[in-house]
């Protein structure tokens, strides 16, 4: 049976959609998922806290969880799979990265501000036994250096090539220490659940950039 | 009479600075690797144990001599320990010790006293952000020997307990007290080894 172009055009389209549905679907799923996390599995420190510190904290621990899952989605963006280039386009893919890289360190900074207000600005987890927090702190500065050297590359005059390794690396090296910095800092996720859902995003993400990265390493050995 | 004058002289001179050698007490330093300030709370039901890893010292202490005998304790805040990370942080933080703004917890004694049996009430200053409270400090007091692992050196021991009302010095505002969560009187043991040369 033969279909009309017309037809098919609209097929092609109607799959586009859904498609894009399903992923806009997935995503605020993931992100109801995690914000709920605070709520459902309240960490003791929230206990502890009464009136706006409460309101504060737990602030803080929604915007962490939306940054760490848009670094996620920043890092897949960023591999341009052909699922993604296909669907969106490359250079919509681009614009989205750069947009959600910025929404990334401003949800950063939030959570920064938000989570160490209430204990108070000159009471900050230094030294050892808050190495959880410093770890954060790391990765804050990481996200920082990412982002500023992303938007005044030029001004800056880092050259592209050098300037993208060390881009793509320290998004490795984010992931990996938002992973460590999750984990070890928050209650909340001493818990199965949300503890076993963060692992399965990072090797979920890790997963993807590897079929990623070897489909694009064949297609470059086939020519 | 010039003969007269510099004997004089000589002798005023040895018996200023005889004097405050005799009549100071002996001195002993801390041994901080055997020493703290331990205390504990109520938490509902259970006790939580903390102690403070970062003070200084000094101690003038002899028992023949307690008019001149002292003990000084300087207590950083920030040291708090109770074994968990954040609670400690919380613990320093506007809620109970304001680390920040009262970096110390100071004991200074006035007067010493000898109670019997190897007890010395120790009336001093205890000072709590930034506000000086009387406090006795009953220390017992162990006694004084030679180190057993250090030549040279004698090793004296105190031990004391003292319950404070934490809402009395203003560590906290009491509204997890009134939660019923943590409880306002705080027992506070104090044991110290101190070391002397011989």
């Amino acid at each position: 049976m033969v279909m009309p172009k017309n037809s098919q055009s609209n097929n092609r389209q109607l799959v586009r959609k859904l498609r894009i549905s399903c992923i806009i679907g997935f995503l605020v799923i993931v992100i109801g998922g995690a914000i709920s996390i605070p709520f459902i599995y309240e960490s003791q420190t929230l206990w502890y806290k009464i009136g706006v510190d409460k309101t504060m904290l737990r602030a803080g621990q929604i915007t962490g969880l939306l940054a760490v899952i848009l670094l996620f989605v920043q890092i897949i963006l960023a591999v341009r799979g052909k699922f993604l280039q296909e669907l969106f386009g490359l250079p919509s893919l681009m614009r989205w990265h750069r947009v959600n890289g910025v929404l990334v360190f401003v949800l950063v900074l939030c959570h920064v501000t938000l989570v160490l207000a209430p204990e108070g600005f000159l009471n900050l987890p230094i030294g050892m036994k808050y190495w959880p927090e410093l770890v954060g702190l790391i990765l804050f500065l990481i996200v920082f250096v990412m982002v500023v050297s992303s938007l005044f590359r030029q001004q800056l005059g880092f050259a592209y090539i050098r300037w993208r390794t060390i881009h793509k690396s320290l998004g490795y090296l984010a992931l990996v220490l938002v992973a460590i910095h999750v984990l070890f800092v928050s209650e909340s996720f001493e818990h199965s659940i949300p503890r076993t859902g963060l692992i399965a995003a990072v090797a979920t993400v890790v997963i993807i950039v590897f079929r990623v990265k070897t489909a694009a390493l064949q297609k470059k050995r086939k020519q | 009479m010039k003969r007269f004058s510099m004997v004089l002289l000589a002798l005023l001179f040895l018996i200023a600075t005889i004097q405050p050698v005799l009549a100071a007490a002996r001195v002993w330093e801390l041994d901080k690797g055997h020493s703290n300030f331990y205390f504990s709370v109520d938490h509902i039901f259970s006790k939580v144990h903390g102690q403070f890893n970062d003070y200084s010292g000094e101690i003038r202490f002899d028992p023949d001599n307690l008019a001149e005998s002292r003990f000084h304790f300087a207590i950083k805040t920030a040291s708090v320990d109770t074994n968990i990370a954040k609670r400690d942080k919380h613990l320093q933080s506007a809620d109970f010790f304001d680390s920040a703004k009262y970096p110390l917890l100071t004991f200074e004694s006035t007067k010493i006293t000898d109670a019997g049996n190897g007890l010395y009430e120790v009336l001093g200053n205890f000072t709590v952000k930034g506000q000086a409270y009387d406090l006795v400090l009953p220390l017992s007091f162990a006694g004084i020997k030679d180190h057993p692992a250090a030549k040279g050196k004698e090793v004296a021991g105190f031990n004391g307990k003292v319950t404070i009302d934490r809402l009395v010095h203003k560590i906290g505002t009491g509204k997890f007290y009134d939660l019923g969560v943590v409880g306002k009187d705080v027992e506070i043991f104090v044991s110290l080894e101190a070391l002397s040369s011989k």
